[in-house]
């Protein structure tokens, strides 16, 4: 049978065509995706991270809601001028817990993975609630109200860690437990300071490049 | 000066062209190389004295040596589009019921092409928005040369030439790209400005 | 000679002429103009808040973080996919000369969609979101999407499956990649476990979750924006052009060739990042072989409508597909060359890369849209395009546009991405980022100047085509008697 007899067997045929593109188009998934999903390595956590805390999940889902993740990336390539500008180049390791990954496209403003401790939580607040009082340059939006919203209401924090426990992620009861008390108090500004101050502090930038 | 000429009455232009046979190396070598070697000396200039100013604070300055090789890099680049724009004008001549006369091909290139090997002249002060905001008017005014001109130019009717100017702006978009993309290459291969990579 | 001809008299016979169903055609189209207004009008808003950021004026829902994502699914989901849907049921019924199957369900389908855009393009704005790109709705709207996408799928497949003509026409395969593909990466790319209505958490953490994700996001590129769109090629370019395409054999070839290579091009989204190296490596390769079958099919396009000259004389339609196939050459050439890895360390996360989105989305899809809209309407209408001069002036409008957006990104990334590598000669940064960025402005001014001028050309388009078909009902169209020598024998 020649090609072109083969071909015409799949175009007088709606359910061949159909099964011929789904398995065409399946095999680079198959060879390329699946190794992925199966390699442990990237399911391993690296250096000292952990699971968000209460708050700091709090704060990753407001980063999340507003949008955040399409002007700022959150991966250091391993480059000399990237190490040099934001410090250890991100490794696997250290989204283990990121569901979904924030690792953005675009740096309309920089690369915020290694941002813990960069600056003061006062300064974060100020910058958030109005960009240009501290950099006048700055095209970044401002977030005003985020300073009033209480945090305990971005979602049921419980319910939140209860379905993250049953994709592998280690809670333990008691953390779940003690989850709405750690968000009581808070506002939203406060969550997503706390979680912007944990940023990619996994890795301390002394141990590694 | 025909390029000149060119700028000042494109019709007319046109018009002599179509009924004339030029040699192709005498288009090239009397014409072409001048305006091929005006952006890559221009940027040299430019650059030397004034630095790239890409919109950040301070003028990013080179060494001579390093312009020195941009710069033949650059007419290098230029020439090869130069010379396979014509090639490929020439090879689609056929599909459009176009003129196959080689120099023709040349000469129309080059024509099409002055606008912006003038435009180069904002490249003596290499601010990147500057050059971008006189190559932009330059560019439309190339392709209105070529749209407007092609159909006379190789004796073909305006619908297979607007086809034809169609492939030619698909083909030299590419070109654009491949030179952008070239030029990172060099310069994250160490030719160029240093790059932390 | 007269026993084919009495053959065919008496299949007439038989048979009852089937008369297209085109109403819903028409609705579609105009959804997919609504949407183009509406999501091109935010992508100039945005561009203006990159300027002047207190366009938001305080609210959350004009925020850029909450608008970019609505900009971006409502040009690929609202203007994109209703005008493939429109332009899949327009010509799965012509090609395979039989009314559409199942129209309740495809008028199901044409509304469902458009609610599912609305709402969840209004469910952004109020902050729900994935943050996956161009999956950001959440899981309701997912099950939604889902649900549509299989029901047109059994429209389109139902349609074929009763086509009185034996071969599946080539705009047919690439519809049909279109729907099966989409279903796998979408169901795939949105697996989550739902916390409540507005929140779920993606079933995939990290690196796998970006693998994940750009594999869909890079084939939603491919099978929607570029397949898709494709299968508009065949079946509008040759109809236009009044003859047959160029290489048949071609065709064949490019077709399974792009559906088998495009998938792997995923990771090249990823270079340099935490994902393992083979994986990049692997995905930067299949994305430079793409080129073949994304350029085999650009020379098939090319060579059919090089015959078609003397059309051009009357038929605006017909520059549009020109120029589409111009750019469409321009973003199948940028792809693989970003994605080579030392192109891509520089390119990578600038406004180079939101440049070749455009030359793409503007030049190829917007623009191929715009010349198959041009081609349909008048004839669904039965008269003649409202205005002519119209339809040229958005013509350059729309060549402008796109030219000037694509050329301010190109000097905006370069721009950015040497300086925010380079060093000074003792090996230290030589700019820090605020300046560079600030430096941008003029730029995004440039950009901002760009989507006005082809947003304008677009209305302008909506205005021609409003006029052509005001207040009347498609025309309605027989289809005509089939060829015995290619008939399907009941």
């Amino acid at each position: 049978m020649t090609g072109m007899s083969l071909h015409k067997k799949l175009e007088e045929n709606t359910g061949l065509l159909i099964f011929g593109i789904l398995v065409v188009s399946a095999i680079g998934g198959l060879v390329q995706i699946l190794p992925v999903l199966n390699q442990e390595s990237l399911e391993t956590p690296t250096g000292s991270t952990e699971p968000y805390s209460a708050v700091a999940l709090t704060g990753r889902d407001i980063y999340i809601r507003e949008g955040c993740s399409v002007c700022h990336t959150q991966q250091v390539r391993p480059l000399i001028a990237e190490v040099e500008r934001y410090g250890p180049y991100s490794r696997s390791g250290e989204f283990v817990y990121d569901r979904p990954f924030l690792w953005g496209s675009k740096r309309t403003g920089p690369d915020l993975h290694r941002l813990a401790g960069k600056y003061s939580d006062d300064w974060h607040r100020v910058h958030l609630l109005d960009p240009r009082s501290v950099i006048p340059e700055s095209v970044m939006p401002a977030y005003p109200w985020l300073e009033d919203a209480p945090a305990s209401e971005v979602g049921d924090i419980q319910k939140k860690m209860q379905v993250l426990q049953r994709l592998g992620h280690p809670y333990t009861q008691d953390q779940i437990e003690a989850a709405p008390q750690q968000l009581e108090g808070l506002t939203e500004l406060d969550a997503l300071v706390a979680y912007l101050q944990q940023l990619g502090s996994a890795v301390s930038r002394e141990e590694a490049p | 000066m025909l390029p000149l000429r060119a700028l000042i009455a494109p019709k007319k232009t046109c018009g002599q062209l179509a009924a004339s046979e030029p040699a192709a190396m005498t288009i090239m070598f009397r014409y072409a190389i001048w305006l091929l070697l005006m952006p890559p000396v221009f940027s040299w200039l430019g650059a030397y004295f004034f630095g790239w100013r890409l919109g950040a604070s301070e003028p990013l300055v080179l060494p001579a040596a390093t312009l020195t090789l941009i710069s033949i890099g650059y007419f290098i680049a230029l020439l090869f589009g130069f010379i396979s724009t014509a090639l490929i004008s020439r090879w689609m001549a056929t599909t459009y019921g176009a003129n196959r006369q080689l120099g023709r091909h040349f000469a129309f290139i080059t024509v099409i092409g002055a606008p912006l090997a003038f435009a180069s002249l904002g490249h003596l002060f290499p601010h990147v928005f500057l050059n971008v905001v006189i190559l932009i008017p330059a560019m439309m005014w190339s392709m209105y040369l070529l749209y407007s001109g092609i159909a006379t130019t190789f004796d073909t009717v305006p619908e297979r030439g607007i086809l034809m100017a169609s492939a030619l702006v698909g083909w030299l978009l590419v070109a654009a790209v491949s030179l952008l993309g070239l030029s990172m290459w060099l310069w994250v291969a160490g030719i160029g400005p240093s790059l932390g990579v | 000679m007269s026993a084919v001809l009495e053959q065919g008299v008496i299949d007439r016979s038989v048979a009852v002429p089937d008369t297209y169903y085109d109403k819903v055609v028409l609705r579609l189209v105009q959804f997919s103009i609504v949407w183009a207004i509406v999501a091109m009008g935010a992508g100039v808003y945005i561009s203006a808040e990159l300027l002047w950021p207190w366009l938001d004026f305080g609210q959350p829902w004009l925020s850029f973080g909450r608008l970019r994502p609505l900009h971006t699914n409502g040009v690929i989901f609202g203007f994109g996919v209703s005008a493939l849907m429109a332009t899949a049921f327009y010509s799965v019924q012509r090609t395979s000369h039989v009314s559409l199957f199942a129209p309740r369900l495809a008028w199901i389908v044409c509304y469902g969609w458009q609610l599912t855009v609305l709402l969840g393009g209004l469910s952004l704005l109020g902050g729900w979101t994935s943050s996956k790109e161009y999956a950001e709705l959440e899981w309701p709207f997912d099950i939604a999407i889902a649900l549509l996408w299989v029901s047109f799928g059994i429209v389109f497949f139902g349609t074929l499956a009763r086509r009185r003509i034996r071969p599946i026409y080539i705009s047919n395969w690439f519809y049909g990649g279109l729907i099966i593909v989409i279903a796998m990466l979408h169901i795939v790319n949105n697996l989550a476990l739902p916390v409540t209505l507005d929140k779920s958490y993606s079933l995939y953490a990290g690196a796998q979750d970006a693998v994940v994700q750009w594999w869909y996001g890079h084939n939603a590129v491919g099978f929607l924006l570029t397949g898709g769109f494709l299968g508009m090629v065949y079946y509008f370019l040759p109809k236009q052009a009044g003859r047959p395409i160029w290489s048949y054999r071609l065709s064949i070839v490019a077709f399974w060739a792009f559906v088998y290579t495009y998938i792997w091009a995923g990771p090249h989204h990823l270079h340099y990042s935490a994902i393992p190296e083979w994986v990049q490596s692997l995905g930067m390769v299949m994305s430079i072989i793409l080129l073949a079958p994304s350029w085999a099919t650009l020379i098939n396009g090319i060579m059919t409508v090089s015959g078609a000259w003397q059309k051009l004389r009357t038929d605006p339609a017909l520059k549009f597909i020109v120029l589409a196939l111009a750019f469409y050459g321009l973003a199948t050439f940028e792809g693989p060359m970003m994605a080579i890895r030392s192109v891509n360390v520089v390119s990578h996360f600038t406004d180079w890369t939101i440049g070749h989105v455009h030359s793409g989305a503007l030049g190829w899809n917007a623009m191929i849209t715009y010349g198959t809209f041009y081609f349909l309407l008048p004839r669904m209408a039965g008269r003649a395009l409202y205005s002519t001069s119209l339809a040229n002036l958005h013509f350059w409008l729309a060549l402008a546009g796109t030219m000037l957006y694509i050329m301010s990104m190109w000097a905006a990334g370069v721009s950015q991405g040497l300086l925010w590598l380079n060093l000074d000669e003792t090996g230290e940064l030589r700019f820090n980022f605020t300046d560079i960025m600030a430096g941008m402005a003029p730029y995004y001014g440039l950009r901002l100047l760009a989507g006005l001028i082809f947003l304008l050309g677009t209305c302008l388009m909506a205005w021609n085509l409003f006029m052509t078909i005001r207040g009347r009902d498609p025309v309605e169209v027989t289809a005509p008697d089939v060829d015995p020598l290619y008939e399907v024998k009941r």
